[in-house]
């Protein structure tokens, strides 16, 4: 009997030990059971599709700002830009040097003067013969320089009058090394003063044969008509060089592609969602892109606000590896 | 004992006066002491930031993350350092052993920077130590709202900054004032590419010459007569048309100027943060941090206060508009806690005059309570503990427990007094009731602080959360101690009058309650004496019920408070750009505006001034401003409320969304642990190796039985533009790399270039190209490098321009890369899971060398906790036991008493399976409380049991007739202690979630174990005292 009791007591002794350590061990352990449980739920719903595909509202397209476009054909247009500057056309221009050292005696030109050829510039008297003499214009065009006062004694080739016809100029376009495959005579070329939207439009009619040692850099001339001066010698100009103008079975806007898992997609419109389709790109300006593979004509595609879509694709990656 | 008995009685006014002293020094504490509204869980810490403008992750870390880390290793109490380089931003988090002084580690720190900052190379940002403050600290947010539509988010934002911000920053008590939404006033000088190739400049040009043409000196003074007149020469610029007519070269007298070149306008800087509001529109905001160490209510209310003022100060139709306020939480959640201890302090003397049947008694008793309470401010002021949710909820719960030492003293007093003969003078009928009590008294209170003591030894979150209870309840029973001990009998003394000299017909009738309860209860025990083995059956039978019913309990490990606020997480891809982290922000807030609860959205993009958040861009925190709940109609609590919004904004492409709380959110991010059980961690060097091996991982892992969720980090993710300078085509043209940077530094990144004054406010000078020459990788192909000589080469001659996928950040621990695999793990121990992954990550995966796999997340935590608990809970059962037994002198009453404990525990199970509570850490308090309260009931039966053994009443008689006398003192106490918790179990308010649990526990424990002192002890009181008969008459 009295062993039975000490039995009993020893026992409920341990029961209620073991008890209390299941208490703390319990409510150790398992701590996180919830919240896993509700993130499982989670990632099971996204991994449940086989493809990648997003379904998205009509209203959530216009919210997100995300445009489709169908895709097709058009016209990849690709330029290269240059600077340069505007020369006049040397074969315009006539450096007139009087004859004979001597003495101004008359000046009828001024600079900016407009002349004809043969046109009497200036009288000067010579020191030899003491003869006076006229200085003619040979070419049409205008005084652009002219070092001649009356009664100043001329000895040398510096105080010559250029006469130049601006009527045409020619546009000296630098080409970078990097540039140079890709222009080629006959290109035509948009030239721009860059503050203004005055532009005029001419063909390349010369690329010189060398590149300069200093600056490295080559040459390609534009001839531009001038009838109204606009396009002054020494004017700094830009120069949109056109070096393709192709007609590309399928086109998109940049902003159609997307990175999505290293490689480059364009969603595609498929059912009642979007999947992302890799593509091959080919040729490409600043905004529009040729699909060479991956997008056929005619489908339905995300021209813009695909982002928002591969985003939704990433979202479980993403939001588990935030971490503070 | 003795001596102690006949010193308080003697010296009664020397023990009033120690009490009042005490209760005064108790009021005084009080008045001093800070509220909050949790204990502040954040870890010793030092964060170092350094901002550094437009660099990626990998130079981030590279020039400023590792010198910063190399300079803070080997300081003392350094617990370890974390990393973190984001863009442009590098956060350096020193981690300090718990307890370091902030101001010793801030000290530490800062002499340690001054090395760092000389090994981050000149121009690549000056490392800082975040304010000095917690994750507490952020105790007002609010925005600036214009009603009149004049001012643009750049004028607000300079108002933010330069107006309100220094006002703020003078009320005492706030450390730092963060602004963050708008623009931040900025001179852009904008380039024009072309013109500076037609007027051969280069851009490093022009910034000198713009530094060179703003300036004022002083050049002392000239004497004239007899006065000093001070000579300033004054050249600053100080508007836009200054800056434009600076003049760069000139060629034959004519002037080339600034404004030829370049657009020059007011513009923004650049951010990586925004504030939104409502949907439509961007918003400038501020967010105010308070001062470590503060009184978080004092300083609100003064920053309320200075907010008023400076609304008075602000131009017409400018307000600051408070948009979250911790005040309301501080105050919600002291609200709760107080309530409760009031109402508990009323239940609390309701019985005790219910049960004394007279007042003066119970005014003894209830004079405990504010004793107690009044006795635990000093120590909290003494241990520096706030008053908070968990201290204030210590008190509350001990309410019950602190009257029970006085409650036994007093009772017995009472009944002897009326039994005692009449010529017994009162002090000496005091004195012998009081010498019969004292001993369990000082047991029992002793045993309850003992029970608290595992509780001392939880470390991290769960230490700092409820070590504040641990301490209060303590103290609140040292102090309920001393009570009993020094004052009660003293009081008794003064207050109770021998039952001659009252109205002895009152009393009786007073008395109704009791003779009633006995009338009840003395057939019961009598039969239960009499069939013992019904009184087992009934012991052994509701453990069964425990035991059964335990394992289906959920578990969780503590509760979420409640914070009253609602903050909406949005996390975003990672490459995402701000303008469209905008977009998406405003349509999900639209979404989130259309439940009729809300009021207000006011989203955080981002980060603004470093101090506070470090959220990258494609991060949200959206405050949800909600109606008073008295108007709520779709959703009746704050759960409910979350679900209906939940359900409102869906599934929001491209945007995960997640509910969280300020404070929390805060705490979280310092704490910056891993959520998931499991987390393996690979350190090494290579960033593609890490990424590589941590897949290889993830995919070995996986196959191990009892995986889930295996994750590991994606730490890739953000896009680059790379520009890779070709060294033979530099060395062509004689150009160096410094050069190439420079030009693209200046060019597409912006140099400042000296700032403008406009009084004391600064703005920085920006100069740049021209957005059209810089902003895509084909313009920025074409930018022209200078080389000597004066040829200029495209960019894209000299270099390759790639775009590739980068690290969206790299984090460090202890200055070494490392990447997280998360884990949970279901249906198996995770003792065995971790052995088993071990062994599988061996065989299959190879890592060179340098790289090295850790185990480490929440389960080493419980681990570690687990480990601390299996060697501090046998050990206080230890310390208990030998209270006991030092108490009683045999072995078998120590048994006896400690077989309250697993019948008590059985209550508490059952309670929270019936209220549907989980098991957590609050729970666990909960039982550890009970051990307590249990063992005290035990205690003060036994006691008396054995007294009557002792005067030689046959032991079937004692035991109907000890129980019977013991009715009321045991009911007392243990009605006390429930119903003190009663407001706890019932309360909603601000905090309730964490004491619930514990309250439940503690009430269904002592139903339990009321139950079984009362009816099994006195049945089972002859097994365990035949001995203990035989002892005492061999002694």
């Amino acid at each position: 009997m009295r062993m039975n009791k000490k039995g009993i007591t020893w026992l409920l002794s341990l029961v209620f030990i073991l008890v209390i350590s299941t208490v703390f061990v319990k409510c150790g352990g398992e701590n996180k059971k919830d919240s896993h449980q509700t993130e499982k739920a989670d990632s099971s719903r996204e991994s449940g599709h086989e493809e990648e595909i997003v379904r998205i509202t009509v209203e959530e397209l216009e919210e997100f700002g995300i445009e489709i476009a169908i895709a097709g054909a058009g016209k990849l247009d690709r330029h290269v830009d240059l600077t340069g500057e505007i020369v006049i056309d040397p074969d315009r221009l006539a450096h007139i040097v009087p004859r004979f050292p001597g003495v101004v005696k008359e000046v009828r030109k001024k600079i900016g003067s407009p002349v004809k050829k043969g046109e009497v510039l200036a009288i000067i008297e010579s020191n030899e013969s003491l003869a006076s003499y006229e200085v003619k214009s040979l070419i049409d065009g205008k005084v652009i320089d002219m070092h001649l006062t009356i009664g100043e004694v001329i000895a040398d080739a510096g105080h010559s009058i250029v006469i130049a016809d601006l009527s045409r100029v020619w546009v000296n376009l630098n080409v970078y090394q990097k540039d140079l495959p890709y222009i080629k005579t006959g290109l035509q070329t948009i030239i721009s003063t860059g503050y203004d939207s005055k532009e005029k439009s001419g063909k390349i009619s010369y690329i010189s044969p060398v590149v300069d040692e200093k600056t490295r850099t080559a040459t390609a001339r534009v001839v531009l008509a001038n009838p109204d001066g606009t396009w002054k010698p020494g004017l700094f100009v830009n120069a949109k060089v056109i070096t393709g103008n192709d007609n590309v079975p399928i086109i998109v806007p940049k902003t159609a592609l997307e990175t999505f898992e290293n490689r480059t997609v364009v969603f595609v419109k498929q059912g009642d969602g979007f999947t992302p389709q890799p593509v091959t790109i080919g040729r490409s300006n600043s905004t529009v892109v040729e699909i060479v593979a991956g997008l056929k004509s005619g489908q339905k595609y995300v021209s813009k606000g695909g982002f928002t879509l591969k985003a939704e694709l990433q979202k479980e990656a993403f939001g588990e590896g935030h971490e503070h | 004992m003795k001596k102690l008995i006949r010193f308080v009685l003697k010296n009664r006014l020397l023990m009033l006066a120690l009490g009042l002293l005490i209760v005064a020094g108790g009021y005084y504490s009080y008045n001093n002491l800070p509220i909050d509204a949790f204990p502040d869980v954040s870890p010793s810490l030092v964060q170092v930031f350094t901002v550094t403008q437009g660099l990626a992750p990998e130079e981030i870390e590279k020039y400023v993350t590792f010198p910063v880390e190399v300079a803070m290793n080997g300081l003392p109490n350094l617990e370890h350092i974390r990393s973190v380089s984001n863009f442009g931003l590098s956060v350096v988090n020193v981690y300090f052993k718990d307890g370091t002084d902030i101001y010793f580690s801030r000290q530490l720190v800062n002499e340690r920077l001054q090395e760092a900052r000389e090994q981050i190379p000149e121009g690549f940002g000056d490392p800082e130590m975040g304010p000095i403050s917690t994750g507490m600290g952020l105790i007002l947010f609010y925005y600036l709202e214009d009603t009149s539509g004049k001012y643009s988010l750049t004028e607000l934002r300079t108002i933010q900054d330069w107006l309100i911000k220094y006002q703020l920053q003078t009320v005492p008590g706030v450390t730092e004032v963060l602004g963050i939404g708008g623009w931040e006033k900025q001179y852009h000088v904008e380039l024009d590419p072309n013109s500076l190739l037609r007027y051969d400049i280069s851009v490093n040009e022009i910034i000198e010459k713009i530094r060179a043409n703003n300036l004022n000196v002083g050049a002392q003074f000239i004497e004239k007569n007899s006065e000093e007149f001070i000579v300033r020469s004054v050249g600053l610029a100080g508007n836009i048309e200054d800056l434009q007519n600076i003049v760069l070269s000139s060629e034959d007298g004519i002037p080339i100027y600034l404004r030829q070149v370049a657009d020059i306008q007011i513009g923004g800087a650049i951010r990586r943060g925004v504030q939104t509001r409502n949907g439509i529109k961007e918003v400038v905001s501020g967010q105010v941090v308070k001062l470590y160490g503060t009184n978080s209510s004092t300083v609100i209310r003064r920053v309320e206060k200075k907010l008023k003022e400076i609304n008075k100060i602000l131009p017409q139709g400018i307000r600051i508009v408070p948009y979250y306020e911790q005040k309301t939480l501080v105050e919600a959640a002291v609200k709760t806690v107080t309530n409760a201890l009031l109402i508990g302090v009323i239940l609390v003397a309701l019985i005790l005059i219910l049960f004394m049947g007279s007042l003066r008694p119970s005014i003894v008793v209830a004079l405990a309570i504010p004793f107690s309470i009044l006795f635990s401010f000093i120590g909290m002021r003494f241990f520096n503990i706030s008053i908070n949710l968990m201290s204030f909820g210590g008190l509350a719960i001990a309410i019950g427990m602190m009257v029970d030492g006085t409650i036994v003293l007093v009772e017995n007093i009472d009944r002897m007094l009326r039994k005692s003969p009449e010529e017994e003078s009162k002090f000496h009928v005091i004195a012998r009731a009081f010498g019969e009590v004292s001993r369990p008294i000082f047991f029992a209170i002793t045993i309850i602080i003992v029970v608290f003591l595992p509780l001392f030894t939880l470390q991290g979150v769960e230490g700092k959360t409820f070590r504040p209870l641990a301490y209060t309840v303590a103290l609140a029973m040292l102090g309920s101690l001393l009570f009993a001990m020094l004052l009660a009998s003293v009081l008794a003394s003064m207050f109770m009058r021998k039952p001659g000299t009252g109205k002895k017909g009152q009393e009786i009738k007073e008395n109704f309650l009791l003779r009633n309860l006995v009338k009840i209860y003395k057939p019961v025990v009598s039969y239960f004496v009499k069939k013992r083995f019904l009184a087992v059956f009934l012991a052994v039978g509701l453990l069964i019920v425990g035991v059964v019913i335990f394992p289906q309990l959920g578990s969780e490990f503590a509760p979420k408070v409640q914070e009253g606020t609602i903050v909406l997480r949005l996390t975003m891809a990672p490459s995402i750009s701000l303008n469209k982290s905008i977009r998406t922000t405003q349509v999900v807030e639209r979404r989130v505006l259309k439940v009729p609860e809300v009021t207000e959205v006011i989203t955080r993009i981002g980060r603004g001034e470093v101090g506070a958040h470090t959220d990258p861009i494609n991060s949200a925190e959206m405050y949800i401003l909600l109606k008073d709940k008295s108007e709520w109609r779709t959703a009746g609590t704050q759960a409910e409320l979350e679900d209906v919004i939940r359900e409102e904004i869906g599934n929001i492409p491209g945007v995960l969304a997640n509910f969280t709380q300020p404070i929390q959110m805060t705490v979280d991010e310092l704490l910056e642990g891993v959520r998931a059980e499991l987390a393996i961690k690979l350190y090494g060097e290579d960033l593609n190796t890490l990424k590589e091996k941590a897949d290889e991982i993830a995919s070995v892992i996986r196959r191990v039985p009892g995986a889930a969720d295996v994750q590991p980090d994606q730490v890739s993710g953000t896009p680059q533009l790379v520009i890779k300078i070709d060294r033979h085509a530099i060395a062509r043209y004689g150009i160096n790399v410094e050069d190439v940077q420079q030009v693209v530094h200046a060019a597409v990144g912006g140099e400042t270039a000296g700032q403008i004054f406009e009084g004391v406010r600064r703005f920085d000078i920006l100069v740049r190209f021209h957005s059209d020459f810089r902003g895509t990788p084909e313009a920025i192909g074409q930018i022209l490098v200078e080389a000597p000589k004066g040829i200029h080469v495209p960019l894209s001659q000299l270099a390759t321009i790639e775009e590739i996928v980068g690290p969206r950040q790299i984090t460090r621990e202890n200055s070494q890369r490392f990447i997280t695999i998360q884990c949970n793990v279901v249906g198996l121990d995770i003792g065995t899971f971790v052995e088993n992954g071990q062994k599988a990550i061996e065989q299959n995966v190879k890592l060179p060398p340098g790289y090295l796999v850790t185990w480490g997340g929440q389960f080493r935590l419980q681990q570690e906790a687990n480990k601390r608990l299996i060697v501090v809970v046998p050990i206080t059962l230890l310390v208990i036991f030998l209270l006991l037994f030092s108490s009683f002198k045999f072995l078998k009453n120590t048994l006896l008493i400690l077989l309250n404990i697993p019948l008590a525990l059985v209550g508490g199970v059952v309670a929270l399976w019936i209220t549907g509570e989980n098991l957590s850490v609050p729970a666990s308090v909960g039982f550890i409380a009970l051990f307590g309260i249990a063992l005290e009931n035990g205690m003060v039966l036994v006691t008396y049991l054995n007294q009557l053994i002792r005067d030689g009443v046959p032991l079937d008689d004692a035991s109907v007739k000890g129980a019977i006398l013991r009715l009321r003192p045991v009911l007392m106490t243990a009605m006390t202690t429930a119903l003190g918790l009663i407001p706890l179990l019932l309360a909603t308010g601000v905090g309730s979630e964490v004491q619930r649990p514990l309250a439940t526990v503690v009430i269904g424990g002592l139903f339990t174990s009321t139950l079984l002192t009362l009816l099994v002890v006195p049945a089972i009181y002859k097994w365990f005292a035949t001995d203990m008969k035989n002892e005492i008459q061999t002694n």
